[in-house]
């Protein structure tokens, strides 16, 4: 005798089916992914009263059963995005003290570096070389400061004018 | 369109000689497809309906709002608006991927109207055809949101640390 077969739930596992899959690209996409849990959780339900009306109807389960998968999948992910953004906020909280440690490291890094620094230019044009070595070395500036202190200075204590406008002549000339 | 009423209204035998009725109510896949079909054109709806200038969407970013920072998938209301506006380079501003995603619906809408025609004239090869639509789907959703997958992963794997 042949099995005879109705559509029991059917409907419902349309319906499951259907929330399933929107809530599974809705869970995948960050901005609205945290809400997508809410339509996966009604797909679970639609799913499981279609299977359990289909089991009594003894009806196709098939369609049921591919919904409530989705809907379990599309579920975990929207979970997991509630779960990492929380772990965001939590994270967020102690970022501001953490910011400001960095800033001060930064900054103590850049003095250090400064402090250290030396500066070589180097130009070159046509053969004509022109090279400055500079140096803001902590220890040769206090040198020059005792030097200076010790009255091994120039004579002449008017500070000479460097005149900028003539070097970019004699660079000129050379060209 | 009358043919195709008739088609799905009208009485048929299959193989095994039964009388099935393939209408629309008797067809999960029809309604399924067709139920895609017109979540589609919403999405396309709302894009054409909303103004990039105006920038009065609904929808806002939960995880923006939560977490403070922008997410991967923002701009892309903006970008899906731009694109049916056929200003694409702006859109590409607004959001990198809301082309390809913007492309996965447009794709899924034809594939729904395809599939949904093969399965009404071919009755032989349903199976195949829902078995084939479902990888075909599956790869297609796969290349397009795969930047978003990845980011869902590398973002349980940064908290996990």
């Amino acid at each position: 005798m042949e099995e005879v077969k109705n559509n029991s739930g059917q409907n419902l596992g349309i319906a499951a089916l259907i929330t399933a899959v929107i809530t599974f690209v809705l869970a995948v996409i960050p901005c609205v992914g945290l809400i997508a849990i809410i339509p996966g959780i009604i797909a679970i339900v639609l799913a499981t009263v279609g299977l359990s009306q289909a089991s009594r109807g003894n009806s196709p389960r098939g369609v049921m059963l591919a919904g409530l998968i989705i809907a379990i999948i599309a579920s975990m992910i929207s979970f997991s995005q509630i779960f990492v953004a929380g772990k965001i906020v939590n994270k967020a909280d102690k970022w501001p003290l953490n910011i400001q440690n960095i800033v001060n490291d930064v900054q103590d890094n850049v003095n250090k570096d400064i402090e250290d620094a030396k500066v070589s230019i180097k130009v070159e044009s046509n053969g004509a070389k022109v090279e400055i070595n500079t140096s803001s070395d902590k220890k040769d500036q206090e040198k020059k400061l005792e030097d200076l202190e010790g009255g091994n200075t120039p004579k002449k204590d008017t500070i000479q004018k460097h005149d900028s406008t003539q070097k970019h002549v004699i660079i000129r000339k050379k060209k | 369109m009358i043919v195709l009423r008739n088609m799905l209204l009208s009485g048929r035998r299959n193989k095994t000689g039964h009388n099935i009725k393939a209408g629309f109510r008797k067809e999960p896949y029809l309604i399924i497809n067709i139920f895609f079909a017109g979540v589609i054109l919403l999405i396309f709806a709302y894009s054409g309906f909303f103004s990039p200038e105006k920038n009065n969407y609904p929808v806002v970013c939960i995880h923006e709002k939560l977490t403070g920072q922008p997410c991967v998938s923002c701009g892309l209301s903006h970008s899906f608006s731009l694109i049916v506006r056929g200003r694409v380079e702006e859109a590409y501003q607004w959001n990198h991927y809301g082309m390809r995603i913007f492309l996965f619906f447009a794709a899924q809408l034809l594939l729904r109207i395809t599939f949904s025609i093969f399965y009404i004239k071919y009755h032989d090869v349903r199976r195949k055809l829902i078995i084939v639509d479902c990888i075909g789907s599956g790869i297609i959703f796969l290349a397009a949101f795969w930047p978003f997958i990845s980011n869902i992963f590398t973002g349980i794997f940064y908290t996990a640390s």
